[in-house]
């Protein structure tokens, strides 16, 4: 069944890109949404580009509902290290950048397609993903990581 | 070429190879099951609806071309107490009807 098969990217996004207070309830709405508009999917996009479309518009739609939300829930870390220090880097990225880096760098997303699904011009994505790698690099770079 | 930084980044926010999560799965197969069920419901509903709608005009339509009927006319306009019982009996025989295929039994 395909929440089988999309659940894991899905979810994985919207812990990166919205933090892990949340990340679920709008990964099930968006399944469900996406079931109940299954007859409007026209194949033009990857379903998973549609999905993650539905869900980014769940999460906005919650975003308009409760402003006090756009503060970004540090994620659970898990035991890696690895993990925590990403959650860190990302948590001091805007929401836009953490999408987006997320989406191109991590799902191998096209710039065209996350651009879309952001809403944002193509040039402003790119940009907006170059400068999020160069926070984290910076971050990664820094007097802590040695 | 991508530098050990992009290598990091690019597998530290890449999805999870791993089987799918069966609890969170099973948690909304059940609610496009429950989602499923409620549209069904939601549409008998209407359906049963429309029925009551289109049988109570029937009925209301009955009522008035037998109403103009000349003797029926004559009588209702003499004795007024005698057509509202009719239409009393009337009534109670349509919330009867109705209440015997009503909602619960549509669906």
């Amino acid at each position: 069944m395909l929440v089988e098969k999309y659940e894991a990217p899905l979810r994985s996004f919207l812990l990166r890109a919205v933090g892990a207070e949340g990340a679920d309830d709008i990964a099930q709405e968006a399944f469900l949404k996406a079931w109940r508009a299954s007859k409007q999917y026209d194949g033009r996009a990857r379903y998973a580009t549609w999905l993650t479309r539905i869900a980014w518009n769940c999460r906005l739609d919650a975003l308009r509902r409760d402003r006090r939300a756009s503060e970004f829930p540090p994620e659970e870390a898990g035991s890696a290290p690895v993990a925590a220090e990403v959650a860190d880097m990302l948590s001091r990225l805007s929401e836009k950048e953490r999408a987006a880096l997320v989406l191109c760098e991590g799902h191998g997303w096209t710039h065209g397609e996350a651009a879309e699904l952001l809403s944002l011009p193509l040039g402003t994505l790119k940009s907006t993903v170059s400068r999020a790698k160069a926070k984290c690099r910076a971050m990664w770079e820094g007097p802590d990581h040695g | 070429m991508a530098d050990e930084f992009e290598r990091f980044l690019a597998s530290a926010i890449a999805p999870p190879d791993r089987l799918p999560d069966r609890r969170f799965v099973a948690r909304v197969q059940a609610r496009i099951l429950l989602d499923e069920q409620l549209a069904r419901e939601r549409r008998a509903l209407m359906a049963a609806l429309g029925r009551q709608i289109v049988a109570l005009a029937a009925v209301a339509a009955g009522i008035w071309v037998i109403a103009r009927a000349a003797p029926v006319a004559d009588v209702f306009a003499q004795s007024p107490a005698v057509a509202l019982a009719i239409l009393l009996v009337a009534f109670s025989f349509v919330v009867a009807m109705f209440s015997r295929s009503g909602p619960q039994a549509a669906v």
